[in-house]
């Protein structure tokens, strides 16, 4: 479990060294800089958790620091689609109503499975901090959806990043996946294919948005 | 005896209350938000023992995980309120927001100075100096920076305060969990390493350097394609 951790913590550590160095080498617009920080945020929220692993052994009672790293970095996430990105790809004319509702499946997945983790550990503590887990991992992924599916506007802003919209939609459906599978006993080797599949998205969100958003100017 | 915390408490904002009106006015906001710190570290105080009692006296959970989340949320809430009400200038909240987390590690180390007294040494004081100092700094830094850079989008506001706390509650934790294992001097020199690259990045040449740094790379790029 430890050495998952420090793959996760890792993976997530260069993803976001990336993100800073390319600080250097250009001024990012905002929404990169808040996705960047989504993954410096879930990072330091891995390096929490993996310090705790090495030091105690255990994670501490029902609730734990770490968890913030997920809400947190999702927070970004939700601050950079809602706040930066959807008024430029979506006018709220009724054209676009479909796609709306489509992209719903995402959050829906997810409560679905934050469900199922209800049902099987029952109503206590963590079930609360998971419920807010799940919460900004849906509204992140709705717009991940949204922005997946949504057509073009005339500048092709939405369509140069539909890869890191891929991808965040992935992480948010890996994410929950990992609340639930903690519940759930299955073999080991389903939780070291979550985490390598968490590791390679952590590392590759940020230089998938990257190269997309260097069309923006091109 | 009267509680020691408010005896060093008066001691402490007295003496700064004293230099406020002979101050200009850049530094008096930075004294009044060290004792803005220091008030907010009592107010912590406070919290903190209800909640140590609550938690069955289990002193290393609470200071790893519930302390972290009450110190960086009653240390934003002065720099929210400021930026709300009075300051746009993200120089001066980045300033203040330091200042707060100065003055609350100030009272903090004082605090703790007077509950374990026999054991303290020089060697303590400079850890808990620089560890305790910048952790609160920099937490609360990082909150301010970020309000100022969120404050005028208000789509942003509230999941940008709240991501940013995320952020500092889980550094806090990291460095707590860290300063009572055995591998402290990491802990130590964990704010360490994130305030001299701030530092460094921060000085008006090296900013110029980068912004030179900016240019070349993008010229380069355009001659690529």
């Amino acid at each position: 479990m430890i050495a998952l951790n420090i793959l996760l913590t890792v993976c997530a550590a260069i993803g976001y060294g990336f993100g800073i160095f390319s600080f250097f080498r250009g001024k990012p617009p905002l929404y990169v800089s808040l996705i960047v920080y989504g993954v410096g945020c879930a990072m330091v929220g891995r390096l929490f958790e993996t310090l705790q692993l090495f030091i105690n052994g255990e994670f501490t009672g029902d609730f734990q620091v770490g968890m913030f790293g997920i809400i947190g970095s999702f927070m970004f996430f939700f601050s950079a689609n809602y706040g930066q990105m959807d008024s430029l790809v979506d006018d709220g004319s009724a054209k676009y109503r479909k796609y709306r509702i489509i992209a719903l499946l995402a959050p829906l997945a997810a409560v679905l499975m934050y469900v199922g983790y209800v049902i099987i550990e029952g109503f206590g503590k963590s079930t609360i901090i998971r419920g807010a887990e799940t919460l900004l991992v849906s509204s992140a992924a709705y717009f991940h959806l949204k922005h997946l599916i949504i057509p073009d506007v005339e500048n092709g802003i939405i369509s140069c990043i539909r890869s890191y919209n891929l991808l965040g939609l992935f992480y948010a459906f890996l994410c929950t996946a990992e609340i639930l599978l903690q519940v759930i006993p299955l073999p080991n080797f389903v939780l070291i294919i979550l985490y390598v599949l968490l590791s390679a998205v952590t590392l590759l969100i940020v230089p998938v948005l990257w190269r997309g958003v260097k069309k923006w100017t091109t | 005896m009267d509680n020691l915390s408010y005896i060093a408490y008066i001691c402490i904002v007295v003496s700064l209350g004293l230099l406020v009106p002979l101050l200009d006015r850049k530094m008096l906001r930075v004294v009044v938000f060290i004792i803005v710190g220091a008030s907010s570290c009592l107010i912590v105080s406070e919290l903190n023992n209800i909640l140590l009692h609550l938690y069955d006296d289990d002193l290393y959970y609470v200071t790893t995980t519930i302390t972290p989340i009450t110190e960086e949320i009653i240390k934003a809430v002065p720099i929210l309120y400021y930026a709300i009400v009075f300051s746009d200038d993200p120089k001066q909240i980045t300033a203040c927001s330091f200042a707060v987390g100065v003055g609350f590690a100030m009272l903090e180390n004082i605090i703790i100075l007077i509950q374990d007294i026999d054991s303290v040494t020089i060697m303590w004081a400079v850890i808990r100096g620089f560890g305790s100092g910048l952790v609160h700094g920099i937490c609360t830094m990082m909150i301010g920076m970020g309000i100022s850079f969120v404050k005028k989008r208000k789509k942003l506001f509230i999941s940008g305060v709240f991501s940013l706390l995320s952020y500092a509650i889980i550094f806090h934790a990291t460095y707590n969990l860290l300063v009572q294992s055995e591998y402290r001097y990491f802990g130590i020199a964990m704010p360490l390493l994130n305030y001299i690259p701030f530092l460094i990045v921060n000085r008006k040449d090296v900013s110029k350097f980068f912004d030179k740094f900016r240019a070349r790379s993008a010229e380069k790029e355009e001659v690529s394609e």
